[in-house]
């Protein structure tokens, strides 16, 4: 069996398993909040268009929270 | 601040938007996982129909939810923005207006999902709105996203 088949049959399982649990139970398990530096300072922010939220998350967020286009 | 987001907090964020007739869709992963992906995540991202009258009720309804507008804010909700990061209520929420990837809210809305009451994109959609996206996060969720689609889309046909 490849990797990729494997793989696809690991994530398979994973699917079946959350589906045997319910909305509550996958909600609990979901949510986790985890500090995000810069994204998480500001209270409130608000961008006309999306691009220049994402032109913000480029230039002000630390690469390695993945909101940009490259690591 | 308070930051999580659990079921009760979704059932109130669902009546309260309910309640302002406010026309919305859960998006991104947060929508995912309504749907049933087994994934984590920080906030919930809401896909709201861009319309004056909307933007007012879904302000009306995050007020009412104990989310710190100040009336300039509500004002810029209202005059018509694509994107909304709320931090300054019981839990993380994104407004996404104009969602990448997705033709328009009357076009999402034709096939989206309803799941415990929540209406949720259609796993297309939520995943049309990542690959345009193109973040690294996104391109990381994409593969096994995708694949949860087709899980989903088999389950739905049997």
């Amino acid at each position: 069996m490849s990797t990729a088949t494997v793989q696809t049959h690991e994530w398979v399982a994973e699917f079946e398993a959350a589906a045997r649990r319910p909305l509550r139970t996958r909600l609990r398990y979901a949510f986790i909040h985890t500090y995000k530096p810069v994204l998480d300072d500001a209270a409130y922010r608000s961008f006309d268009a999306m691009a220049d939220y994402r032109a913000w998350c480029e230039t002000n967020l630390p690469s390695w929270l993945g909101y940009g286009q490259d690591v | 601040m308070a930051r999580t987001f659990d079921y009760p907090q979704a059932e109130e964020i669902r009546d309260a938007l309910a309640r302002h007739g406010v026309r919305y869709l859960f998006l991104g992963k947060s929508g995912a996982i309504l749907l049933g992906f087994p994934d984590t995540t920080q906030d919930a991202d809401l896909f709201v129909e861009k319309t004056a009258a909307n933007s007012r009720a879904a302000v009306a309804a995050l007020r009412e939810l104990g989310f710190a507008l100040t009336d300039a804010q509500a004002a810029e909700i209202e005059g018509g923005k694509d994107f909304v990061q709320l931090r300054n209520g019981p839990f993380d929420v994104d407004l996404v207006f104009a969602p990448d990837g997705i033709e328009s809210f009357a076009r999402a809305w034709e096939r989206h999902v309803e799941v415990e009451g929540f209406p949720v994109c259609h796993p297309d959609d939520i995943i049309a709105s990542k690959a345009a996206a193109n973040r690294v996060r996104d391109r990381e969720t994409l593969p096994r996203l995708r694949a949860f689609r087709d899980y989903w889309l088999r389950q739905r046909r049997s």
